[in-house]
């Protein structure tokens, strides 16, 4: 079995097939702001104020309009604490940040864990070695009762990177390439493993950067064996013993896709879909009125930290906007003693708090029609940031070097 | 389970907003969004004025792609539609519909089907007669585990019975 089908089999109690439809015990059910209090609706006009399976394990992030922004989000939001408050379930309140990043902060996700959440981007769980699903709110509702859900075993595909980087090119710039080659159908209905040396050498930061993005191509989950750091990380946080599963020598994988990674250049997704991607040389120094640095998939210390190695010193561009929003409180905390936010605020960049941020329209830092922006984040779809708008996806030293220049930037040129 | 009603058909890759237009969102009623059924959708106009109680949807393949919203299911459902026959679905509609308690079924051969057609199905065994053209085909059953969860009316009414 691979080591998705593993996982599956665990929490199934038996061996299962690719095809398969089976019922399995989750680890954790969470939910958000933002389709939250669908659920709780759900839950209460079936079960009323029925507990919960298991408290323990049911958590609601605060991530995307935080704080709120206008009546309906706070009604939403109270909604949602007073559930909290009366069931005695996890609340990450509008302190804490990007709902999957505080969970593994918090110790709640495990390696070979299954996860289900309301947030497309639950796969990104898989950069620690946990199966992150996004469900509707009746899947949401009907895991928080039980404790279990009906999973059809995906097939998995290997998607193997091999080959050191060159300066500057990063974890983003890999997972463009493989977009670029894959498209946004590549995974569909599949289970995606990512392993080789590349991928074994990565720090978290860049296992999340590499999961996350499954999503763009419509994978179910994203998975990244964990190497002994990732399983200290988990150990000191959750404070468990962990009992390592490795995917059987035969595993039977449906495809294997290799990446030799050497000469790969920074890459550049264009609008409007996440696998328009060239490379950055390819794209002419086009105009660019606003850079956001953060998101789910480059919102971490290390990726701010690759951004300030570049801005030191420097300043963006007088008619440029530059918006950085670390993923977490803990990411905030840990730039600021490092130095990080005066070497923003001097490059004459906005924090703002920990969440998802420029991800979505409804944000402070939405765009005006035609303005364009380079993200760090994970989609550039049509009229996701303002109708009009262009959006162009890049790693946090391309973003950088873009709001340094006012134009699309190479970020070995600055 | 034996479904019987009269056919209209649609074309492939329709999508949640031609389903249910974003706009409507907001609305909680589930006979309010109901009305909006198939709004955005070619041909909709039409089919929401004329639909009767029982009558199937028939649609190309990755019916239901694009956002996850239960909305869809849900109007479908509530305006009366008692089957969508698709040659594929998007796997979230896919799943939103076995959980809301929508009967759906796999069939290759849509364009056998001609709009007012009236169809005898067995969501069961796949069984698909066409009982205007007399001619009888074979369709793709969801699984029996899906089955079941729809028949209870779906994934919350099918746990509560199951724990009870
Ligand atoms: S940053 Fe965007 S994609 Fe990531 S978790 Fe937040 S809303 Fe989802």
């Amino acid at each position: 079995m691979t080591i998705i089908e593993k996982i599956f089999a665990r929490a199934a109690g038996k061996d299962v097939k690719p095809g398969e439809y089976v019922w399995a015990k989750l680890d954790l059910v969470a939910m958000r702001d933002f389709g939250g209090p669908n659920v709780i609706q759900e839950y209460q006009s079936k079960f009323g104020e029925r507990p919960v399976f298991n408290k323990e394990n049911v958590a609601i992030t605060f991530d995307l309009h935080v704080p709120a922004r206008n009546e309906k989000v706070a009604v939403n939001q109270k909604f949602l604490r007073d559930f909290a408050v009366r069931q005695g379930v996890k609340l990450f309140d509008i302190d804490t940040g990007v709902g999957q990043h505080v969970l593994l902060e918090s110790g709640l996700v495990k390696p070979w864990d299954i996860i289900v959440g309301t947030d497309s981007h639950m796969n990104l769980l898989g950069a620690v070695g946990a199966a992150g699903f996004g469900m509707g709110t009746t899947d949401i509702a009907g895991a928080m009762y039980k404790g279990e859900l009906y999973f059809h075993v995906p097939p998995t595909i290997n998607i193997k990177v091999t080959g050191g980087l060159k300066k500057f090119v990063t974890a983003k710039d890999i997972i463009l390439s493989v977009l670029k080659n894959l498209k946004t159908d590549g995974a569909l209905n599949r289970a995606v493993e990512f392993s080789g040396e590349t991928i074994d050498n990565m720090d978290l930061a860049e296992r999340i950067t590499m999961a996350s993005m499954v999503t763009e191509m419509s994978g179910d989950i994203g998975f990244i064996q964990p190497n002994d750091e990732i399983i200290e990380y988990i150990r000191a946080r959750s404070g468990e013993k962990l009992e390592i599963i490795q995917p059987d020598a035969n595993a039977v994988y449906e495809k294997i896709h290799e990446f030799k990674v050497n000469d790969l250049e920074p890459q550049i997704a264009c609008p409007h879909s996440p696998d328009n991607v060239k490379d950055i040389g390819e794209v002419s120094k086009i105009k660019v009125d606003q850079v956001f640095i953060g998101s789910c998939t480059n919102g971490r210390f290390e990726d701010l930290k690759s951004a300030a190695e570049i801005l030191k010193g420097n300043k963006i561009k007088p008619d440029m906007r530059l918006i950085i929003v670390p993923a977490t409180m803990e990411v905030a905390r840990e730039s600021l003693e490092h130095g990080l936010y005066d070497i923003f605020m001097n490059a004459g960049a906005v924090i703002t708090n920990p969440g998802c941020a420029l991800c979505t329209t409804g944000h402070p830092g939405i765009l005006a029609p035609d303005e364009v922006m380079v993200s760090t984040s994970n989609r550039n779809f049509v009229g996701k940031l303002g109708k009009g708008a262009k959006v162009f996806l890049a790693s946090p030293p391309t973003a950088a070097a873009t709001a340094l220049t006012g134009v699309i930037t190479d970020p070995r040129e600055v | 389970m034996i479904i019987k009603g009269k056919a209209w058909c649609f074309g492939a890759d329709i999508d949640t907003d031609q389903i249910y237009p974003g706009k409507y969102l907001p609305i909680t009623d589930k006979q309010k969004m109901a009305r909006h059924a198939m709004e955005g959708a070619p041909g909709g106009e039409e089919f929401r004025s004329n639909v009767k109680q029982g009558d199937i949807i028939v649609a190309g393949r990755n019916f239901g792609c694009g956002s996850s919203r239960e909305h869809a299911t849900v109007a479908i459902h509530g305006i009366g539609v008692s089957l969508v026959i698709a040659r594929s679905f998007a796997r979230i509609f896919h799943r939103n519909a076995v959980n809301t308690g929508l009967p759906i079924i796999l069939f290759d051969e849509i364009k056998e089907i001609k709009q007012g057609d009236r169809l005898e199905v067995n969501i069961e065994t796949g069984k698909l007669s066409n009982l205007s053209q007399n001619r009888v085909f074979q369709g793709i059953p969801i699984t029996s585990l899906e089955m079941e969860i729809m028949k209870a009316g779906g994934l919350l009414d099918y746990l509560k019975k199951a724990n009870t």
